[in-house]
């Protein structure tokens, strides 16, 4: 129980951070305008696609807290690993828009939108990144054996966190891709 | 002129005025607070005062009356002030619609420039105003964020990069009224004085007539060796003079400079001494100022000085 | 349980009694709650002597007017440093010294709920404030002003590192500030004694919970800020930048939406200190503890709208000024129940004027002044006035010294018993405390009426005029009283620990659990608990046994 007051306490913290920071976005959308800039950098479909994986894994995720709880420990390994296996393939994807954008010579510096996009989706970038380490601590405690007991509350604190960690993206790619792309309309 | 004693207990201006009511309640009300504080905690510590022979006194664990006292009369006090509070700043800041301002006010790191839209006038540090009559004041910063402050007229009022503030001045009767930046905004915060010239209207027509005009035509010789100087040595790069080819707009406009009282953002008086001496070594008299250090002759900076000199 | 947790000290550990020495190593590797408490108030003390030589030397330059002792970018560092070290390094350790050392004694805890990341916590934050302070070495501390203004905090108008440095170590400051109240929080939840139920919790440590929370979520708009900021200055990024975009509004408003809640987080932990002073030394329990506890959440609640009016000169309009008034003024209700509770909790006692209750009433005088001053930033009108010149400077020292220090002090006196094992000497004490409050009073008062009189705070000189040069002096003279007095306490609190009375388990016949164990404390604090029937359940436990003796 203390483990998992803990995530939500951090959640809670983490929540509000980005909250912050998605409201500089927004006030800075407001004043400046992204949507032009937003429909000609970015590709909402390549990155949609790359997004619907990232909320699978909170799917694949809750398989393997369920396993877990029914005591099988051979399924919830390989939940766990699918779940990291997704979550990879989202932070590569978000590397290769980066890499993209780059070469596009769109790079933080350019302007403000650029300042806010990259600001934006590299702290949640940088939160993946996080769960995917503590998703793979628990794949080698896993391996190891040490899940073999159940009620342990450390599948189901970082579960949390990554499902924290998609609800934040549904949240970004709204704001950032699907706002303005809807406004071509 | 008199300097005016500078205090926000010394209003000047309408809204000084307005502004000074609401102290004044104010402090009546926060003195009988602490009064009461003070009083009470001196009752209590005189009254209760621990005995050998008390025992434990009786455990009161609360009192709904006492609380809703304490709960009440508060929500009183605060929404009376509330109320005052917001009909106050109605009265101070009415909205600007379309109004030309009288003055437009910009805040440099580390002094202030003045231009009055319509005219050609262009000034530093020491701005002049018209006294009883209403004006708008247009206050923007270049660089970082400044603040107008002059106790005597009530609100001061931030400079941002970026956007454009409004400030309503009516002031009283004509005198020079002082203030200073508000806002730290660097080395210098500590010397960008503000000094208010609040004029009659006639005099104030005049003055706008006065420097709305170029330089007059100069004879002596030492000045006109001076104004040379001023042209070649890069002191041009930087400043304007009006009827030469200084037109540079990064530093103070000097066109009229003889016919200010001081220097350096009012902390200096206007000498022949001080303007040689800021000439010599810009950073030990305002350090971290931004004109660099010239290394004139000492007879070069007598002739910059004597041409200053003439720009009445 | 789960292996890798553990939630009472451990013999494998590396910890022990405090008065159990076994050296520097075993300080540096404890994972005790008690130890990790008192690392936390040294890394305050240590702070604060080097805070405090940055305000004595700033009140030289101020002596005097048109002094030379400092150049202006000397002073625009020290006042800098000055601000950031005393809110971020010095009163922020101390709290959470006194909440990690006195948290789990008073709920009947043998330890925080993460031991460990307590330890890290502490280390994080300690690390920050040295990481800030090597930005001396590194070519100038930062300069901008404890709250660090957009663009003046820029590349542009502020080339040398020291901001970057206020930008990494006050992330690393934070950052375990925020772990540290989630433990906090967790261990509220969690570890109780067995009957203490929310309403039986002692106010200390209900404030202590109200605080933790108010850390979780104010933290992260500094945070965001900044990032932000480092983003700016390390990849040209435009987020304050007026010229292409940005806003320097856009730092004010996340600066404050942390700022202001950390002026009542400073502040909470003193108000809890001071309630569980006044019950003790009056020998009567608090006037109103609902009202009492009910006003510190609502406090916490009102001081996430507060922000903007430390922007009321900004131009933000009426409208948003309205809200910021009244909300402004509305917390100062809840702040204002809390005094008057405090006089009613002493009405009718019996008074034991110790130094803990001098230092807990002179709060009620200075923290009351600082109140109203505070009032006084709500209402607009005087807000125009008044923000940004010296009534400022006199306002949050009142607050912070009048109100956060004096709480601290009062705490500090009161169980100091408890941490060392022997009694403070009460005579030098009251020297103390008399040298304290004159030279605090002496240093501030005067800086209100510097601000009528229409000095802006911030600078390093001013010209003789207006009266300023003999007020400035004066505060001067009182700074440096203020400076002796602290050597004074430094010498009264070495001479109490080597040779003070012993204190035993309970000197003071206090009324919470920390008091019926040992002083100092063993390793593991707690080996039997009673069963908790109130906010007071050592007094319930002494009249047990009283009633038992009387054969009741």
């Amino acid at each position: 129980m203390e483990n998992k007051l803990m995530m939500k306490l951090v959640i809670g913290t983490e929540a509000i951070l980005f909250i912050c920071i998605m409201i500089t976005y927004v006030y800075f959308a407001l004043s400046v305008g992204f949507t032009t800039q937003a429909n000609h950098y970015l590709d909402i479909k390549i990155t949609g696609i790359y997004s619907i994986l990232l909320f699978v894994s909170s799917f694949t995720l809750i398989q393997a807290e369920k396993n877990y709880a029914k005591g099988e420990v051979r399924k919830l390994k390989t939940w766990l690993g699918t779940t990291i296996l997704l979550g990879g393939i989202f932070l590569f994807g978000q590397l290769k828009e980066y890499a993209k954008l780059l070469t596009k010579n769109f790079g933080i510096s350019l302007n403000i939108f650029s300042t806010n996009f990259f600001t934006l989706t590299g702290l949640h970038a940088f939160h993946v990144i996080i769960g995917l380490i503590l998703l793979t601590i628990m794949l080698v405690l896993a391996l190891l054996g040490d899940f073999d007991r159940p009620n342990s509350t450390i599948l189901s604190s970082i579960g949390m966190y990554w499902h924290f960690v998609d609800i934040v993206w549904i949240l970004v790619f709204t704001l950032v891709y699907v706002v303005p792309y809807l406004s071509i309309f | 002129m008199i300097l005016t004693d500078i205090s926000i207990f010394n209003p000047q201006s309408a809204s000084g005025q307005t502004l000074y009511q609401l102290d004044i309640y104010f402090i009546i009300a926060a003195s009988f607070i602490m009064l009461l504080v003070v009083g009470l905690l001196i009752y209590v510590a005189l009254k209760f005062k621990a005995k050998p022979t008390d025992g434990e006194p009786s455990q009161i664990k609360g009192s709904k009356k006492v609380e809703v006292f304490m709960i009440g009369i508060p929500f009183l006090m605060v929404a009376f002030f509330f109320y005052l509070t917001v009909k106050t700043m109605k009265q101070v800041e009415p909205s600007v619609s379309n109004e030309r301002p009288t003055v437009v006010i910009t805040g440099k790191q580390w002094w202030w420039q003045a231009t009055y839209p319509g005219t050609k006038v262009v000034t530093a540090n020491e701005i002049h105003v018209p006294a009883n009559r209403k004006v708008l004041l247009k206050l923007v910063a270049a660089d970082v964020i400044h603040d107008w402050w002059v106790p005597s007229f009530g609100p001061k009022m931030d400079m941002l990069p970026g956007s454009v503030n409004y400030l309503w001045l009516n002031i009283a009767k004509p005198g020079v009224y002082e203030g200073a930046c508000s806002e730290f905004c660097g080395r210098q915060h500590a010397k960008m004085r503000i000094r208010v010239i609040a004029q009659t209207e006639k005099d104030y027509q005049k003055w706008l007539t006065k420097s709305a005009k170029d330089i007059n035509p100069i004879t002596d010789s030492l000045a006109l060796a001076g104004a040379a100087i001023f042209q070649k040595s890069s002191c041009a790069a930087c400043h304007q003079i009006r009827g030469t080819a200084a037109v540079a707009k990064v530093g103070p406009d000097l066109t009229h400079l003889a016919s200010r009282k001081t220097i350096l953002s009012g902390t200096k008086s206007n000498t022949k001494e001080n303007l040689y001496a800021f000439i010599s070594n810009p950073d030990a008299v305002k350090p971290g100022v931004n004109m660099p250090r010239f290394h004139f002759t000492k007879a070069q900076k007598e002739a910059v000085v004597a041409y200053l000199n003439t720009l009445k | 349980m789960e292996k890798f947790y553990i939630p009472e000290p451990d013999s494998n550990l590396p910890n022990a009694n405090i008065s159990n020495n076994q050296g520097l190593l075993q300080w540096i590797s404890s994972v005790d709650h008690k130890q990790i408490g008192i690392l936390y108030l040294l890394v305050g003390v240590l702070f604060l002597v080097l805070g405090g030589i940055a305000a004595l030397l700033i009140r030289i330059q101020l002596a005097v007017p048109e002094n030379n002792f400092l150049t202006p970018e000397m002073y625009n560092q020290l006042f800098t440093m000055h601000g950031t070290t005393m809110v971020f390094l010095v009163m922020t350790p101390i709290i959470l010294g006194f909440s990690v050392y006195f948290v789990p004694l008073m709920i009947g805890a043998n330890d925080l709920a993460f031991p460990r990341m307590n330890a890290f916590s502490m280390w994080l934050s300690l690390f920050g404030g040295v990481l800030l302070y090597f930005s001396f070495l590194a070519g100038g501390a930062p300069d901008a002003g404890w709250f660090n203004y957009a663009p003046l905090n820029e590349r542009t108008y502020a080339a040398g590192s020291g901001i970057d440095y206020y930008c990494i170590g006050l992330l690393l400051v934070g950052l375990g500030t925020v772990a540290t109240s989630i433990n906090l929080i967790v261990t509220i939840v969690y570890y109780r004694a067995k009957g203490m139920s929310m309403k039986k919790l002692p106010v200390f440590v209900w404030m202590v919970l109200v605080n933790s929370f108010l850390i979780v979520a104010a933290f992260p708009p500094l945070n965001a800020a900044l990032s932000m900021l480092l983003l700016d200055r390390q990849l040209q990024s435009h987020f304050f930048n007026s010229a292409s975009g940005g806003s320097p509004v856009v730092w004010q408003h996340l600066f404050w939406g942390f700022g202001h809640p950390e002026v009542y987080i400073l502040i909470l932990p003193s108000f809890g200190i001071l309630s569980e002073v006044f019950q003790v030394y009056s020998r009567k329990p608090i006037f109103g503890y609902n009202v009492i506890v009910g006003s510190g959440i609502a406090i916490a609640l009102l001081a996430f709208g507060v922000w903007a009016h430390h922007m009321f000169a900004v131009g933000l309009g009426n409208t948003v000024y309205g809200y910021f008034a009244a909300s402004s003024m509305l917390i100062g209700i809840p702040t204002g129940i809390k005094i008057f509770t405090w006089i009613g909790t002493m009405w009718g006692g019996s008074l034991r004027f110790t130094t803990a209750m001098l230092f807990a009433m002179a709060f009620l005088v200075e923290f009351t002044m600082g109140g109203l001053s505070g009032i006084a930033f709500a209402i607009v009108p005087i807000d125009w006035q008044l923000t940004d010149s010296y009534f400022v400077v006199a306002h949050l020292h009142y607050v912070f010294v009048g109100g956060s220090l004096f709480g601290i002090f009062s705490g500090l006196f009161y169980w100091f018993p408890k941490m060392t094992g022997r009694m403070i000497d009460e005579k030098l004490g009251k020297i103390f405390f008399w040298f304290f409050v004159i030279g605090f009073n002496l240093t501030f008062f005067i800086q209100h009426i510097l601000g009528i009189k229409g000095m802006p705070r911030r600078v390093y000189t001013y010209a003789d005029i207006h009266g300023y040069a003999w007020m400035n002096m004066l505060s001067t003279i009182g700074g440096f009283l203020m400076g002796a007095s602290f050597l004074m306490l430094f010498y009264l609190l070495f001479k109490s620990y080597k040779s003070g009375k012993i204190a035993g388990n309970d000197p003071w016949d206090a009324y919470t659990l920390e008091w019926t164990i040992a002083s100092p404390p063993p390793l593991k604090n707690f080996e039997t608990l009673p069963h908790i029937e109130s906010y007071r359940p050592f007094r319930d436990i002494k009249l047990a046994k009283k009633d038992n003796q009387n054969g009741k």
